[in-house]
Parts: structure tokens; sequence; C-alpha cells
């Protein structure tokens, strides 16, 4: 799509490591061949509020990492859960991701 | 009638109908290969009582990820002969798994979360399963989890369901608490799995699932690892709020 953008924000510990899940999602981007479909990366770092990722945060109301907003001309989409976008962005999901996603939607399911 | 505490419930109110009642209902509704019992081996087993006292041959199933405990797959083995019953067990496919376990290992759900093994071994299974079925029996009450506080009775059951195939899921108790749940199964008899005895409120998969204190919710016997990592996700309100005073005094 021409005129869509695709940032993807992932967070900083104070420790410097990236958080775990946003260690997952980038292996899982690897995994699924989406890195193409990616246009920025910026970094939410815990140790400094004036980072682009924290700015960013705060400016689209976001208290979780990672997270990826979607521009499509003057419309913005904020994405908080991984396989949310692959499966309404990328349209990419398989049937795993869609269970996982069905889990994710249903949370008591994990319980069965 | 099976217990004085599903009698009390009928009286009531009429959304705490008692268990057996709802599942006649289901039975009257659906035919023996339309519905079926899920058994998760532990005090679920409440329903197979109930229900087999209605309906001897009904279908139950299992979700055997593998990773059970192997006192549950004992306690599977001795309910099918105690009521004489047939229990499908559900599989995950094996190159699911494979390729799962040849990714992340054997342990990744304590790492990245439950979510990704859950939906291999679990829900994969019981979606393929339910695809044959118009109509479950869970064992779900909403005293079990925040994620399960607003349980009905029945209801559609919107995640298995498609556009050409609904399926109705039954829960009859819902309106049970734990205490409910045992009271029955000593007033019945009622065979129940060993690692209750233990401390096991919550039993699921053997890494995912530990023994909880007297006075802790079942809950914190599943995934118990999960909270911190998730906190770790958060963007700490400290900063964000840091920035917001920055933005507003100094631009």
């Amino acid at each position: 799509m021409a005129d869509r953008s695709i940032t993807f924000v992932k967070k900083i510990l104070a420790t410097g490591e990236p958080c775990g899940k946003c260690r997952d999602v980038e292996d899982r981007l690897t995994a699924g061949g989406h890195w193409p479909a990616i246009d920025r990366v910026v970094v939410a770092d815990e140790r400094d509020p004036d980072s682009e990722g924290m700015r960013l945060a705060v400016e689209l109301g976001v208290e979780r990492a990672p997270f990826f907003v979607v521009q499509t001309g003057t419309k913005t989409v904020i994405y908080t859960v991984f396989l949310k976008f692959v499966k309404e962005v990328l349209d990419a999901a398989n049937d795993t991701d869609k269970a996982q996603l069905l889990l994710a939607e249903n949370p008591g399911l994990d319980l069965i | 009638m099976a217990t004085r505490s599903i009698e009390t419930k009928t009286q009531d109110s009429l959304d705490e109908r008692n268990a057996e009642s709802v599942i006649a209902d289901a039975f009257e509704r659906f035919g023996p290969e339309q519905i079926a019992i899920s058994f998760s081996g532990a005090e679920d087993v409440v329903l197979i009582d109930i229900a087999t006292k209605i309906r001897p041959d009904v279908q139950v199933f299992s979700l055997d990820t593998g990773r059970l405990h192997p006192e549950t797959y004992r306690f599977i083995e001795r309910i099918r002969d105690h009521y004489d019953i047939r229990i499908d067990l559900l599989m995950p496919d094996a190159q699911d798994v494979q390729d799962l376990v040849s990714r992340k290992g054997l342990f990744s759900f304590y790492r990245d979360g439950h979510q990704e093994c859950c939906s291999i071994r679990k829900i994969k299974p019981l979606r393929r399963h339910l695809s044959g079925l118009d109509a479950w029996v869970t064992g779900q009450r909403r005293d079990q989890s925040v994620t399960r506080v607003d349980v009905p009775l029945e209801q559609d059951d919107a995640a298995f369901s498609t556009i050409d195939h609904r399926v109705v899921k039954f829960n009859p108790l819902a309106g049970w608490t734990s205490e409910d749940v045992w009271a029955y199964i000593r007033g019945n008899d009622v065979p129940y799995n060993p690692l209750h005895d233990a401390g096991f409120m919550s039993i699921g998969c053997e890494p995912c699932t530990r023994p909880v204190g007297p006075h802790e919710h079942e809950r914190n016997g599943r995934w118990w690892w999960e909270e911190a990592a998730g906190k770790e996700c958060g963007l700490h309100a400290q900063n964000v709020r840091a920035v917001k005073f920055v933005g507003h005094n100094g631009h």
C-alpha cells in the first residue's frame, strides 16, 4: 500500500537490555519474513524519557511496549497485540497465529 | 437430585438453575453425537458424575497437551474405568509441537509467555474437535479467575462458532464455588485427582501449575511467573509523566 507507513516501537529496559516481549516480537518478525513491511523502528528507552518511543507512547496514549503505529493517509491505528497486527495489517496470520489471537481475545480459554 | 447445594441454587435464582437441569436441558436439545463434555482431569469430574446419570454414553474429551502431570493421566484412566465411558484424548499437531520445541525449546513459556504453547497444545486441537460438534459442556466457574467472572450458564460460543456453524457452550457449574464443588465430590464419593491433596487447586500442565497456599486464589497456581514479565513491558508511568512535564514546560 503506497501511502501506508508502519512504525515498530520497542522498549529498552533500564538495564540496557531489550524487554523480553519486544525481543520475541522481533524474532517473530524475522521468522515470518515481515521486516520489509516495517518502515521505521523506534526505541522507547526507559533510561531516557525523551527517547522518541517514550514521546510517541505519551502522544498516542500507549502504556505497553512493543506496539505498532500504522499510518494510512490521515488515519492512525495503534496495535498493541502483535498477532492482531499480523492478521489485520500484514494479512499473514497462519493457523497457530489465529489460535493465539483467539486466546488473546478470550483469555479464559487457556484454563480449559 | 445431586446435592442439596444445587437444589438451593435452583430455589434462589432462575439464573442459578441446578447443574443437573442445565445438563439435562443441553442433552434434550443436542443428541449424543452433537454434544460433548470437556474434562480437564481436575475437579470438573463433577460434570461427568452428573452427566453419566442422565446419559451414560455421554461423549467426553480431554486435551492431552503432552505435558500433563502423570497423576492426571492416571486419573483420566481411572475415570474412564469408573464410569465406563469413552474419553477422547485430543492431541496437538505433531509438526506444530516439533516446530515450537525446535525453535524455542521445551520451556519457552517461562520466557515468552504461555500463549503460544497453549495455542498449539490446547486451542488448535480444541478448535478442530469443536468443528465437529454443535455444543460442548465445560466446568468453568465464575470464582476461578478474573477472566471468568461473567461466565453464563449457556452461551453462543463466539470463539469457536463460524458463519456456517454455530457452537453453543454450557457452563453448568458457572455459579458454583470451589466449596460447592468439593461438597459435591465428598457427598457423592466422586473420584478426584490426587494432586488436589497435594495443594493443587487448579490443575493444568505440569510445568505451568503449582500448589497454592490455603488463602491464595487458585489462579495463583497458574503461570505465576508472568506477572513480573508483564510489568517488564509497561512504559513506566513515572517516565511518561516526566515526558509530559517536559512537554508542557520545556517546549
